[in-house]
């Protein structure tokens, strides 16, 4: 695990930057973003829409926090936990053989497929780093 | 306390915190959604307002009336084994090279029918939606899909588009 302290800052600012902006682009289109949760046809119309109108307030404070580093290990786990969610969805969506946009990010978002589920293991992996390192001073 | 547990304590308190932003945030929105709005779809009305959810039996006139075109949003493979009779093909994914083609073929004031599997399918509002955005006028979606028009025992036809 990388005990890099400049480096595992470098790491918390890019992911959490990446959270914030994904949830700032779900935030200002909730029902759009309802919409990209109903297409994967996993779950109803209710969980839809309480999903999207949560799910952007999550990654925007996680990311908010793991930035600032308060909480970072929850802030950590709440994003890893959240990228393992969207990489096994991805794999569901794909073996089903759904045709969906990811909804990742708003209207830049592309095609569930490899592609989104390598940027989330490349994600992934600055999580575990920020989740598990221990040269942060825990506040 | 471990470390462990005060790492999934955050997140807990995390989550929390992010529903009650949430709510207070999305209120209005929370609102419409408790009288029954977006219960079928989405999308909002006056946001599309070219788009209209038809039932069958509309559907049906609008097809021996002769005049509206059927738009088949389903995969290619799932059309060929039987559609609507006279509908084209233009599968969900490849709704981004198709929409072209129809924008240039068709007139914008056509009347457009689209359906997709039906149940819970949401590739003909997708379709809608595009084309609407493309500046369509009168695109009706057929909310029950292919499976309500085989199963009330309407015309069909095999094959894949030959246009």
């Amino acid at each position: 695990m990388i005990r890099n302290r400049p480096l595992l800052l470098v790491f918390r600012i890019v992911l959490g930057g990446l959270f914030i902006y994904a949830g700032v682009v779900k935030v200002v289109d909730p029902l759009g973003f309802a919409q990209d949760i109903r297409n994967y046809r996993l779950v109803g119309q209710s969980i839809s829409f309480v999903a999207a109108v949560v799910l952007p307030w999550l990654e925007i404070l996680a990311g908010a926090f793991l930035i600032a580093g308060v909480w970072r290990r929850g802030a950590a786990l709440v994003i890893t936990g959240l990228l393992v969610f969207f990489i096994v969805l991805t794999l569901i969506t794909m073996a089903r053989g759904l045709d969906v946009d990811c909804g990742c990010f708003g209207s830049l978002s592309r095609r569930s497929g490899w592609g989104v589920i390598v940027e989330d293991l490349g994600m992934l992996y600055l999580g575990l780093c920020a989740l598990f390192s221990k040269q942060d001073a825990q506040r | 306390m471990t470390e462990a547990r005060r790492t999934f304590q955050q997140a807990l308190a995390l989550a929390a915190l992010s529903v009650l932003v949430a709510a207070a945030i999305h209120f209005p929105l929370i609102q419409r959604f408790a009288r029954g709005e977006f219960r079928e779809t989405f999308f909002v009305q006056a946001d599309y307002p070219g788009v209209r959810l038809v039932t069958l039996a509309e559907a049906e006139d609008l097809w021996r009336g002769g005049e509206t075109t059927f738009l088949d949003a389903r995969a290619a493979d799932l059309y060929e084994e039987g559609h609507v009779p006279r509908a084209r093909s233009v599968p969900a994914a490849e709704i981004g090279t198709l929409t072209p083609v129809l924008v240039q073929r068709m007139a914008k004031e056509a009347a457009l029918v689209v359906y997709c599997e039906g149940g819970d399918c949401q590739s003909s509002l997708i379709l809608a939606k595009r084309l609407h955005d493309e500046g369509f006028k009168d695109i009706r979606v057929l909310s029950g899909g292919w499976e309500e028009w085989k199963r009330a025992g309407l015309p069909e036809e095999t094959g894949d588009d030959q246009e």
